[in-house]
């Protein structure tokens, strides 16, 4: 069983709109890599927000992808993200106490579907990220399918499907936000 | 106890003997040597000696639900098949073709009667029995169809629905391996007639640590909550205060098996019952496959984390992903694969008891995925001080400078803990839990099959 595809990318949307979601793609990494999680859940995150990391494994090209369905390495809620959060405000959040340097690669960004009021969104992630005095840093790639809600004005992250290019993660931790 | 007869001054007594005489020493005293965790001729050994001995665990019953379902696992680094064959017997084959070695099962599961090898086409059943090749006439005429099959585990048990192999042929049956240690699978694997299920196919995570770091950790360290996990504490992520939490009791279950559960002391003391599982569930708990007295135990149990030697560790808690969600009890089982001397390859399942409904099954995997996995806000800190261990135990000034790692906590006259005499399981018991005996009886273990040689086992030992 897979995860159902993402609609199809689309070219049939005005430019404002196309604009401004990869600003707010912009900002997001901008947040993220500057250690500003907390903002970047109170200001671009939706309360409902579902947020999931599908296990992938290695399948026969006929299967699909591989990625599995009800078995994650993440599925989070807002509740669970600002524990994560909370966490790193102690002075006891080992794992990322020194903070992990790292650095959002956003690309490929397209819109898909034709909703209006939930906007559906794929895009490309790098993400760079490095720990300590080590000199090899991990390299992670994936696909996100992402729906932005406009709630108030604003765009807000409703729903986030990260769908990594590796079946065994090398990583110090997850404690990361893709 | 079999040991090596090698003088100190001969010419084929290596480093690592020398570790492994240091670790017979020192180990009464509570002393290791820091290289045994990062050099590379131990781990070269540990392969041989350890993961080329031991009963290794292959997978969970409920992975291989039917006939021609496989998974592909590992014993030490080395691949293999795990299949239930058509005649629904469980066979565990080096997942090497017979002719040029090539691996053949190229995915991480699913169900298949046989498997073809890529190269030259040599086809096999799921037995593992060899159907055939290409033109084989030409190419092979008379040749023996039946010496030619995949290369089997040379043991292949289960207990309570866990899978494990053994690559010795002299190993001892499973149950006589794990000892003591299956009254205390029991209280987890057997608290119903349903059973436990593996919900969901497991995480894979490659992490700087050496194996043993892991093992030992989930053999019973209580004492690192209230530092390394401190985090989680504060935040409300576990439901017993660090200082109350070392009540309870430190069991060596059998050699090289230990575990550390916490035990409410009356049926009255208030707080979870049953690993806090959800009271609907906990009305299922009988002794339909257990006695009353680990029922009992099982009941007033509020924590068990405990590891299988070599690298099979469970722990059954009440976590919460969201502090907002009240805890609720989980089960993981993982393995911790080695994968060099510095890396592991953690391979995490988490578990529910088979007549749970799909909400409870949903809401224990999120709390486990939320607690313990690589990005869990508990076990995401465990991996900070495992991957420096690794770098101590392969540098040169530890052994230059002989640095030997502290393991006294419990022995005599060292911290509170005490024999307890009147537990109703089998094992050495301590209590509290300020003592490190349930590690030391690992490395016992460990360096008793370091050092015997092959077809024969060590005789127990304790301390």
């Amino acid at each position: 069983m897979e995860h159902p595809k993402a609609p199809e990318a689309s070219a049939d949307h005005p430019r404002a709109l196309y604009d401004e979601v990869l600003a707010w793609m912009y900002r997001e990494a901008e947040l993220l890599d500057d250690l500003r999680e907390r903002e970047w859940l109170e200001t671009m995150v939706a309360p409902d927000i579902v947020y999931q990391m599908p296990i992938r494994q290695t399948v026969k090209r006929a299967s699909g992808r591989g990625f599995l369905v009800n078995a994650y390495h993440l599925d989070e809620s807002y509740g669970s993200l600002l524990s994560r959060i909370k966490r790193t405000e102690t002075e006891f959040a080992w794992s990322e106490d020194p903070p992990s340097p790292s650095r959002h690669f956003v690309s490929n960004v397209r819109l898909c579907g034709t909703r209006e009021v939930d906007i559906e969104v794929k895009s490309n992630l790098l993400l760079f990220r490095s720990r300590g005095d080590h000199p090899e840093p991990t390299l992670l790639a994936a696909e996100r399918q992402d729906t932005l809600s406009r709630i108030g004005g604003t765009l807000r992250l409703k729903r986030r499907l990260v769908l990594i290019d590796i079946t065994v993660l090398e990583t110090h931790n997850l404690s990361v936000i893709f | 106890m079999a040991t090596r007869n090698l003088r100190a001054d001969s010419a084929t007594y290596t480093f690592a003997d020398r570790l492994l005489d240091d670790l017979d020493r020192g180990l009464p005293k509570g002393q290791i040597p820091a290289a045994l965790f990062g050099n590379a001729d131990i781990y070269e050994r540990e392969m041989r000696r350890i993961f080329g001995r031991c009963w290794v665990f292959m997978a969970h019953d409920s992975e291989l639900p039917k006939p021609g379902s496989f998974v592909r696992r590992n014993i030490g680094q080395d691949s293999f098949i795990v299949v239930r064959d058509s005649d629904g017997r469980i066979r565990v084959l080096l997942n090497a073709c017979r002719h040029r070695g090539v691996q053949i099962c190229r995915t991480d599961s699913g169900e298949a009667r046989g498997f073809l090898c890529p190269y030259h086409g040599w086809s096999y059943n799921n037995k593992g029995e060899l159907l055939g090749a290409p033109l084989w006439q030409k190419a092979f005429g008379e040749m023996s169809r039946e010496s030619n099959g995949l290369i089997a585990a040379a043991q292949v048990e289960s207990y309570r629905g866990l899978i494990f192999a053994t690559l010795d042929p002299t190993a001892p049956p499973l149950k006589e391996y794990l000892g003591g240690m299956c009254w205390y699978l029991d209280l987890i694997f057997a608290l119903n007639e349903h059973g436990v299920e593996v919900i969901a196919p497991p995480q894979r995570i490659v992490l700087n640590a050496n194996w043993k770091s892991a093992a030992e950790n989930f053999a019973g360290d209580d004492y690192h909550l209230g530092t390394l996990h401190r985090a989680a504490l504060e935040m409300g992520a576990f439901p017993v205060p660090f200082e109350a939490n070392m009540n309870g009791f430190h069991i060596q279950a059998a050699p090289g098996h230990s575990l550390s559960l916490s035990v409410a002391t009356s049926d009255d003391e208030p707080g979870p019952k049953f690993f806090g599982y959800p009271e609907q569930i906990a009305a299922s708990f009988n002794a339909s496959l257990i006695s009353q007295q680990q029922l009992q135990v099982a009941r007033r149990a509020r924590v068990a984390v405990g590891n299988v030697f070599p690298n099979f560790s469970l722990l059954a808690s009440p976590h919460t992903d969201d502090p907002n969600s009240p805890p609720t009890g989980m089960l993981s089982i993982r393995m911790w694969q080695p994968y060099g001397p510095g890396k592991i390859e953690v391979w995490n399942w988490f578990c529910a008891y088979r007549n749970m409904s799909q909400t409870q099954k949903a809401r224990l995997y999120r709390a486990a995925l939320g607690s313990f996995s690589i990005g869990g806000n508990f076990e995401q800190d465990d991996t900070e001080p495992w991957s420096s261990i690794q770098q101590t135990g392969r540098s040169a000034a530890a052994e230059i400078l002989e640095l030997k790692l502290n393991y006294q906590m419990g022995l005599p006259g060292i911290g509170i803990a005490k024999r307890v005499h009147d537990w109703p399981g089998p094992g050495v018991v301590y209590s509290p839990r300020y003592e490190e005996g349930v590690q030391r009886n690992l490395y016992r273990f460990y360096g008793d099959m370091m050092r015997s040689e092959p077809a024969t086992w060590p005789k127990p030992a304790t301390e």
